[in-house]
């Protein structure tokens, strides 16, 4: 529980992010404004909320819990995992997206392919995004219960009020705005931890000296690069072709609630830099989440549950005002992921469902309030379905599994669409399909052909290799597009000179 | 094969330098990027060496780098 000090930071934090969330709706007086924030935002808010978006508070338990298990090697999933994914987001499909003056990343799929694979890839996201949001409030409920002893249902209430009314009417500002400061307050709470742990270990070297002599299952706790034979599910093979190839760049180009961000820029330089000021930021992310897992080895050594790893540290290490501080950088986590999910599945569900299906035509301000009543009905489908987490624990990593088997196929009709003229709407279309198939076929079977434990980088990679085939396959099969369908859609030379309008 | 068996035998210096690699040939397809496309949006008065995304690419690219060097 928590002390008197505790409690009123985490109070101050909750009201301090309403208002704050609140303050911006005077900027929204349009669909753009509610969905791109009237494409005003500077790169470094951008930047500072695509990271603390990707991090969330169960996040910071899991990759501890595998640092604590598994070691350094966690570490290459913000390392090698997201800065050369950033790259080429920011230097090749970024302004591609932003020029066509794009809300989504279905849209894109759209006018590239057909209308068919939008819709899939949109209902795809949308459905996964509720789910989640069911998940993140019983976690900012349990969390809440636990430390500050709310029952659960007013827990409930309490973080759909808050994020709800922010995202509600100051649209996707107030969720970067509001995220900047919850990145601020989640890397001043991370820092304090880390460098009070450090304090307690007696500092790095005696650290790995420590560690080191554990025994023979922490030989390679501390090489980033783990052997292709080892059981962990991190082999170099998996970093190599699954994470860096394939995830990274799925989840960094095609994942709306990033991409979406940097649609907010206000001119395209900013919305380049967001991504590369955001990719230096990731750099420190695993000193924030990964480390306090590694000094858990030294000061609680033997946990048959390395996700306790980082709640006994916090417990062990941090003074009354710092655990108070840290659970405002935890519960940061679960609103900057609750507020993003709600504003990208509204810009979904209205710029590609509603829009195209059941309205077309309609004035500005109709479809900004179907975004506002959207974001309205999720809350209330979240608070609906967050007891499921009760019901089946393991239901948060079902969902981040299989949308990590979602990904590769998409990045590979991506990837094609955009480098490849020849793709065409039937070979993006079965690439999707097959692909999806072939990932839930390899993860059903996955004790028949995997050595590892949870090998969803081999499957990622496999999925998406296999659509890239595909595609590629039916595409030449099937009559090409027009030169004319094609334009501002596919790769040019030309955009790295002059031509702004492709 | 989907196991990646056939790479066993590439030891973990091996794999790291084909990391280290990959940074590098990203480097070098950055600077390869017409100066004027990373300035896009900005005034021409306004384009100063800060403000070059080249240069912040390599940065993040450099320090990323001597991380795998070092673990």
């Amino acid at each position: 529980m928590l002390a008197g000090i505790d409690y009123f930071i985490v109070i101050a934090y909750i009201i301090g992010m309403l208002l704050l969330g609140l303050y911006f709706k005077k900027y929204v007086n349009s669909s753009e404004d509610y969905f791109l924030g009237g494409k005003s935002l500077p790169f470094w808010a951008i930047g500072m909320s695509i990271v603390v978006s990707d991090i969330g508070a169960l996040d910071f338990v899991g990759v501890s819990g595998q640092a604590y298990r598994y070691g350094v090697s966690v570490g290459n999933f913000d390392w090698v995992g997201s800065v050369p994914a950033m790259l080429l987001a920011a230097f090749i499909f970024i302004p591609y997206f932003w020029r066509g003056g794009m809300y989504t990343i279905p849209e894109y799929l759209g006018r590239r392919y057909n209308q068919k694979v939008r819709t899939i890839a949109s209902v795809t996201w949308i459905l996964f995004f509720a789910l989640d949001l069911g998940v993140l409030f019983w976690a900012s409920a349990v969390l809440l219960n636990v430390l500050m002893g709310w029952p659960i249902w007013i827990s409930i209430i309490s973080t759909a009020g808050v994020v709800g009314l922010y995202t509600y009417f100051g649209g996707i500002t107030a969720v970067i705005m509001t995220d900047v400061v919850q990145f601020i307050i989640m890397f001043i709470g991370g820092f304090a931890l880390v460098f009070l742990s450090l304090y307690e270990v007696g500092g790095w070297d005696n650290m790995v000296e420590k560690i080191s002599t554990m025994g023979p299952e922490y030989r390679n706790h501390f090489d980033i690069i783990q052997p292709q034979d080892t059981k962990s599910p991190f082999p170099w093979t998996g970093i190599l072709f699954g994470l860096t190839f394939v995830m990274a760049n799925a989840y960094m180009i095609g994942n709306q609630s990033i991409v979406q961000r940097c649609l907010t820029a206000k001119n395209e330089w900013h919305a380049k830099a967001s991504m590369i000021f955001g990719s230096a930021l990731k750099m420190f992310i695993p000193i924030l989440v990964l480390f306090p897992g590694l000094m858990a080895v030294v000061v609680h050594p033997g946990l048959l549950d390395g996700d306790q790893a980082l709640p006994m540290m916090i417990k062990s290490i941090l003074p009354p005002g710092l655990v108070g501080l840290m659970f405002a950088a935890f519960f940061a986590g679960l609103m900057s992921s609750v507020d993003s999910l709600l504003n990208s599945t509204a810009t979904l569900f209205t710029k590609d469902i509603y829009e195209p299906f059941i309205k077309k035509g309609a004035d500005d301000k109709h479809y900004l309030k179907v975004g506002q009543i959207t974001t309205l009905v999720l809350l209330v489908v979240g608070v609906a379905t967050s007891p499921i987490s009760s019901d089946f624990p393991g239901i948060y990593v079902a969902i981040q599994t299989f949308m990590s088997y979602f990904q590769g196929p998409i990045f590979a009709i991506l990837l094609l669409g955009i480098f490849w003229r020849r793709t065409t709407e039937w070979g993006g279309l079965s690439a999707l399909v097959i692909g999806i198939g072939f990932a839930v076929y390899l993860n059903v079977f996955k004790e028949q052909f995997f050595t590892i434990e949870d090998p969803f980088l081999y499957i990622s990679w496999w999925s998406f290799l296999l659509s890239f085939i595909i595609n590629i396959t039916v595409s030449l099969l099937t009559k090409k597009h027009t030169e004319e369908q094609l334009e501002g859609l596919v790769f040019s030379s030309k955009i790295l000179v002059k031509n702004k309008n492709l | 094969m989907f196991n990646f068996d056939w790479l066993s035998g590439v030891s973990q210096e091996t794999a790291k330098m084909i990391f280290l690699s990959l940074y590098g040939l990203i480097g070098v397809l950055v600077l390869l990027l017409p100066t004027e496309y990373v300035y896009e949006g900005i005034a021409k008065e306004d384009r100063h060496w800060y403000n070059n995304l080249k240069l912040w690419s390599i940065c993040v690219l450099a320090i990323l780098a001597s991380i795998y060097y070092h673990f």
